[in-house]
């Protein structure tokens, strides 16, 4: 076990650094190229002026949303996994509970060597199905419009909330207590947020950070308590 | 040319496309290293496999609700740029919002004035602007935080599965209940979702039935989608 947690730290975290860095800033040239073909095919270029306050809205209203996301979900996502969501984008609805059931059903535990490999195959695979779908759909597009029926338009609305449902039960069954704990403050909080806007804004920023933290907090007190 | 008509233009399309092919790409490098590199570190081919199927069964439903989102941009700024935002860093819930803002700038409402060259590029350049962040800080998160992690463990990997597990449940608490307070129809998806899951555990450890554990999520989730919007 020593032996092959040597070898991930020493051999296979930097090589994946590696390849990440290199695939990532590829990435973000390949975001800015559908802009550049606009200027040099067209002509096209923002106004400046009108650019920046465009820019300053979005940063405005979830900027600090850059700098929680990525550290709040690191823990769980892993290196790896890290660079591949913050380039994919869809971390939560997405790439977090790909990441958790490819662990859950190989019979993995989270943040060890073993489950990291799993959860990067679970993320690569979410991105593989995801792109190949949205990919069907763009050259479908207007045909798929209207054969996408308004009931599973629909359905479709609530397909999230019952994911986090399922979600929650599937990983919180172990630690039935702590979970209902977390998932009693995470009300508590939520259902204040709406008073005012200053709490909404707070919420919204930090809350998912705040639980994750809590609930870090929380089994390190039950494990102490245990011992 | 309209704005629409450029935004689906032959030459959009070709740098969308390598734009997604970056991504793809990406995806297929780390998949292949993890699989090569599981093998030495003792993982089984069978545990991988099992992964592999899992992540792309569960990956079917939240991609579905991503290409509805996608449907809905597409209409507004053209197929290309649309599958190109929600394929790379896309959110569903900050990209419409994003390209509306920038479009909003020039004078127009998206999806309702038609789309103009002047606001089809500052709705794309305010979308990349505003989320190129989410992968530079990425990558320095990626790259630093291993470090930081292993350090404070010191290479304890039960204290660190534990961490990681209790993350998630944090993950999960906190959209649920962004979901159960808003006391509608999401309200009840996410009863649903949580009570039909329990009972197809608890039926599937009874009678033991392994098809029925492989399913039981993807099942759970689509039949409380379903009762929440006929209901």
């Amino acid at each position: 076990m020593q032996k092959e947690c040597d070898y991930y730290n020493r051999e296979y975290i930097p090589k994946m650094n590696r390849i990440g860095i290199v695939t990532s800033l590829l990435g973000i040239l390949g975001m800015l190229l559908p802009a550049i073909v606009l200027w040099i095919v067209y002509g096209l270029y923002p106004i400046p002026s009108k650019l920046i306050s465009a820019v300053l809205t979005g940063t405005s209203s979830f900027g600090i949303l850059w700098f929680v996301e990525p550290i709040s979900y690191y823990t769980i996502l892993g290196t790896t996994g890290t660079y591949m969501s913050f380039l994919s984008g869809n971390c939560s609805n997405l790439r977090v509970p790909c990441s958790g059931m490819a662990q859950l059903t190989a019979g993995v535990k989270p943040g060890t060597p073993q489950g990291d490999i799993i959860s990067t195959i679970g993320i690569a695979i979410s991105v593989v199905v995801n792109i190949s779908i949205l990919t069907i759909g763009a050259f479908l597009g207007s045909i798929l419009i209207s054969v996408f029926p308004k009931s599973i338009q629909c359905a479709l609305d609530y397909l999230l909330p019952a994911l986090f449902g399922v979600l929650l039960v599937q990983f919180g069954v172990r630690e039935m207590k702590q979970t209902l704990l977390i998932l009693i403050v995470a009300l508590c909080i939520y259902s204040f947020s709406g008073k005012s806007q200053l709490l909404y804004k707070f919420t919204s920023y930090f809350g998912l950070l705040f639980c994750i933290i809590l609930s870090v907090l929380l089994s390190i007190v039950v494990r102490r308590h245990k011992e | 040319m309209d704005g629409k008509e450029i935004a689906e233009s032959f030459p959009i399309w070709i740098a969308s496309g390598i734009s997604v092919c970056t991504v793809l790409l990406q995806a297929v490098i780390f998949a292949g290293s993890a699989y090569r590199n599981g093998i030495r570190i003792g993982l089984t081919k069978e545990q991988m496999k099992s992964s592999v199927k899992a992540s792309a069964i569960i990956s079917i439903g939240p991609s579905l609700v991503i290409l509805s989102a996608m449907l809905s941009l597409l209409a507004a700024i053209g197929a290309p740029i649309a599958w190109e935002r929600l394929s790379v860093v896309g959110s569903i819930i900050y990209e419409s919002a994003i390209a509306s803002i920038g479009a909003a700038s020039v004078g127009i409402q998206l999806g309702e004035d038609t789309l103009t060259p002047e606001a089809l590029t500052i709705a794309l350049w305010t979308a990349i602007l505003c989320s190129i962040e989410w992968t530079i800080f990425g990558i320095y998160v990626a790259n630093r935080m291993g470090r930081i992690q292993r350090k404070i463990l010191r290479n304890n990997s039960l204290k660190s599965a534990a961490i990681s597990t209790a993350a998630l449940i944090g993950v999960f608490s906190s959209f649920s209940a962004q979901n159960i307070v808003k006391s509608n129809k999401n309200t009840l998806a996410w009863v649903l979702g949580s009570i039909i899951m329990i009972s197809l555990m608890k039926v599937s450890d009874w009678w033991n039935l392994k098809w029925l554990k492989n399913w039981s999520m993807v099942m759970a989730i689509f039949t409380a989608a379903v009762i929440a919007s006929i209901v």
